[in-house]
């Protein structure tokens, strides 16, 4: 009798906190943020530097748990099947949130199992192409694309990720015509146009810019509307294709159901730090741009992600 | 020439400052402890520890995380020795040879040959860092995935030669190590291969949990169906030093092993890898009597443990020179550098001159600590061997665990090494080896990607692997390799004939 008593009220206790105590107090207690990479990577550094700024603000500790592989897949189902009560997140990206899900089979809806709170950075793409290829800018690659279609090859961290799907996105809306050829990573990709092996690539930000500088790479555009901060001579790809943007996020959501209260708040707190100066040189280290967006805001962006690439997808499978 | 040894001279004072010199002893002993513990490898540790270096100068923290990769190296060899764990796909063929030695009661003799072939190759490829790092980086940038193919071709066909038993029983073993490569997504296609659905599995089989199930708890499993008599001779400890007639017969061995490890490691992915198996092939080749080879021939504990020591100087080669991280570890050391500040890339060398020479000569400082370090703690490893096995192999069952679980934060990784131990204990009694398996298993993988990439850039042209001249002498030493390997059976058979 007496235990059944006790389970009723801690029953009720549970209803009650999950209902009014937990939005007001939250946090109580220490919070998970789920990193779908290996430690020492772009994803996990932009982690840790939220988690540090989180502490210092919630109060509470922020625990980095990094779940790599399959490119982010992972992790971010992990996140999708965690319970929804405000302690565990994901430091998500848009390659395993808007592309993974697109092209390939995964455990999880990234328009219906997932919370989005607020992306926390961003990183465009570099063009860069080999010294041998003979363009010196994006008008005469796109030219010399529909001179020489399947000529020049382009190298991407494999079939499914943005470096593949930016340049599909580009050549459907510019005609060039380029031949895809795969590496295990970003990283290999770079250091084959840099080799001479492939001739270009839209490559991560990080690995591009130390090449552009030592001149082993020619640098053409960068894949964002507007010029980037870090590389301000290279003008955006959109100005030889209108409304091309090829951007890679990274950004807080939590599992489908978590109380709105506590994403509000969450989000708020991103908002704040978004204006946060070291946390902003911090971010800059690693060739990030640090912003904030509201949950909704957040959602809508990845909703049209996943429009475009379903529609390059589809082109893609046309073309077989 | 003058001009490195004043650069090399500036990195020294970089490194005997006390403060470095007490980081570079920190990652020294921190490899050779993580190298000891099956499992745990360099990757999970510098990852841990990367946060704690924020507080560090970046030349520190980069003497101290380099110092935890090669010290790994240095202790890697010890569980294979002693308990025919290999922690690394490096470390696979010295346990052939090595653990044969300790159960004959010589595993102090072969732990000192570990260390000292290391140590000389260690220093060996530090050397050849600092005076041609930049040609030589020129040269691995000639290699691309044709050559690979080739190289991985060649790697495969030493595979077989490393075998002790029956050739078909190796070729085998090498087969089913090229399926087991296989499953994961397919990098071309996109397409999930032999997965069953499980996203744990897209990445592929974890290298760590197929070599612990295949090697160390096979080995357990084997050893309690004897009745827990040990497969270990229990109280003999032996001489924990070579004798001088044994040295005189390793020293050639260490030097044919530094020579390929030095120039296999410069070669991103697999090149380390390649380097031990081909030396361990080459000794087996060049000896008078092959037959003492996987029971307990010194060389075959110095050729490959001397490669593997002289690969990891020179695969600092690539990212010091271009910036390109050649594996996980490397990608970690990238990541720490960009944390602090420095973007590795071509500018490096120019740009941080107390980074890149202060590394190189800790190289140096760290090789000559990590001998002091592990030569008296021989005796001590040894002794570990006292142990009931009824504990010892608790011990070695929980620790393994630990460094399994560790690597991914995976209990599938856990349950993958349960099956290749029971795989592994099912193969010992069909006499079938699994060295090779694993050598299948690392190398199928780069050979398949680098074989459809080669075709995609050619155009469907298969003369492409003929055509580049790098390419074309790998496929004549294999070509070679294999007829020297088919050449006694085929002796036999006719000798059988003519006797017919």
């Amino acid at each position: 009798m007496k235990s059944s008593l006790t389970a009723v009220l801690a029953a009720a206790g549970i209803l009650l906190s999950g209902a009014a105590f937990a939005q007001d107090a939250w946090p109580t207690k220490p919070i998970t943020i789920i990193v779908p990479y290996a430690p020492g990577g772009y994803t996990d550094g932009v982690t840790r530097i939220t988690a540090k700024y989180l502490e210092g603000k919630l109060g509470h500790a922020v625990v980095v748990d990094n779940r790599g592989g399959a490119g982010g897949i992972l992790g971010t189902e992990i996140t999708a099947d965690a319970a929804p009560d405000g302690y565990t997140f994901c430091m998500c990206s848009s390659g395993a949130v808007s592309i993974a899900p697109v092209a390939q089979k995964v455990g999880y809806d990234p328009l219906k199992d997932f919370a989005p709170v607020s992306i926390v950075s961003t990183t465009p793409q570099v063009v860069i192409a080999n010294p041998s290829v003979p363009v010196s800018n994006m008008a005469e690659l796109v030219q010399y694309g529909k001179d020489h279609p399947g000529e020049l090859n382009y190298g991407s961290s494999g079939i499914g990720g943005l470096m593949n799907y930016s340049v599909e996105l580009f050549q459907s809306m510019t005609g060039a015509k380029f031949v895809h050829v795969p590496f295990k990573g970003g990283a290999p990709a770079t250091a084959a146009v840099v080799a001479g092996e492939v001739q270009l690539s839209f490559t991560n930000m990080s690995d591009a810019i130390p090449q552009i500088e030592a001149k082993t790479v020619k640098g053409l555009a960068v894949t964002s509307k507007e010029r980037s901060e870090y590389l301000p001579d290279l003008p955006p790809a959109a100005d030889v294709a209108p409304g091309f943007e090829a951007i890679s996020w990274n950004g807080v959501m939590a599992p489908a159901g978590t109380p709105q209260p506590i994403v509000d708040k969450l989000a708020g707190t991103l908002a704040e730090m978004a204006k946060d100066a070291d946390v902003k040189a911090g971010m800059a280290k690693m060739g990030a741009t640090l912003v904030a967006t509201t949950p909704d805001e957040f959602k809508a962006r990845i909703a049209g992600e996943v429009e475009t690439w379903t529609g390059v997808l589809k082109e893609i499978e046309a073309k077989k | 020439m003058i001009d490195v040894f004043s650069l090399l001279g500036h990195g020294f004072l970089v490194v005997l400052t006390p403060t470095n010199l007490f980081f570079c002893l920190v990652g020294a002993v921190l490899g050779t402890l993580i190298g000891v513990l099956p499992g745990l490898g360099p990757v999970a540790t510098i990852s841990l520890l990367l946060p704690a270096t924020f507080a560090l100068e970046p030349t520190t923290a980069i003497i101290m995380l380099a110092g935890i990769y090669y010290g790994a190296q240095y202790g890697g060899s010890t569980t294979a020795i002693l308990v025919n764990i290999p922690g690394e796909s490096t470390s696979v063929v010295t346990a052939l040879d090595g653990y044969k030695m300790a159960q004959q009661g010589r595993a102090g003799e072969a732990l000192a040959i570990a260390a000292i072939g290391s140590f000389l190759a260690g220093c060996f490829g530090t050397v050849v860092v600092a005076v041609a790092g930049p040609p030589l980086a020129g040269f691995a940038q000639r290699f691309a995935s044709p050559e690979y193919f080739s190289l991985m071709v060649l790697g495969l066909i030493s595979a077989i030669v490393l075998a002790n038993g029956s050739v078909i029983r190796a070729i085998a073993m090498i087969l089913l190590g090229l399926l087991i490569g296989m499953v994961g997504i397919d990098v071309n296609s996109g397409q999930s291969r032999l997965t069953f659905g499980m996203p744990e599995l897209y990445d592929g089989v974890s290298f760590v949990a197929a070599a612990m199930g295949l090697f160390g708890v096979a080995e357990v499993i084997c050893n309690l169906e004897d009745g827990i008599q040990r497969g270990l001779n229990a109280g003999r400890i032996g001489s924990l030093m070579p004798s001088r007639a044994v040295m005189r017969a390793v020293r050639w061995a260490v030097v044919r092993g530094t020579l390929l490890g030095t120039a296999f490691g410069i070669l991103p992915g697999g090149g380390a890898t390649v380097a031990s198996f081909s030396a361990y092939a080459l000794e087996k080749r060049v000896a008078k009597d092959s037959t003492r080879f996987g029971r307990g021939a010194p060389e075959g504990v110095a050729a490959p443990e001397s490669a593997n020591n002289a690969a990891a100087q020179t695969s600092f080669v690539p990212l010091l020179t271009l910036g390109i991280p050649t594996s996980a570890t490397m990608a970690l050391m990238v990541g720490a550098l960009i944390l602090h500040g420095i973007t590795p890339g071509p500018t490096v060398i120019t740009r941080q001159p107390d980074l890149f020479w202060g590394l190189i000569a800790s190289m140096f400082v760290g090789n000559v600590m990590l001998i002091i370090i592990n030569l008296p703690m021989i005796g001590i490893w040894v002794r570990l061997l006292l142990v009931p096995y009824r504990l010892l192999f608790l011990l070695i069952l929980v620790i393994s665990s630990i460094g399994i679980y560790s690597v991914n934060n995976s209990p599938f990784d856990l349950y993958l090494t349960i099956g290749f131990g029971i795989l592994g204990y099912l193969l010992r009694k069909l006499d079938a080896e699994p060295a090779p398996l694993l050598m299948g298993f690392v190398l199928g993988p780069m050979m398949e990607e680098n074989f459809r990439r080669s075709l995609i850039i050619s155009r469907g042209d298969p003369l492409v692997f003929l055509q580049r001249p790098i390419s074309l002498v790998l496929l004549v030493m294999s070509l070679a390799l294999l007829i020297t390997v088919a050449m006694p059976a085929i002796r036999r058979r006719r000798e059988e004939v003519f006797q017919e």
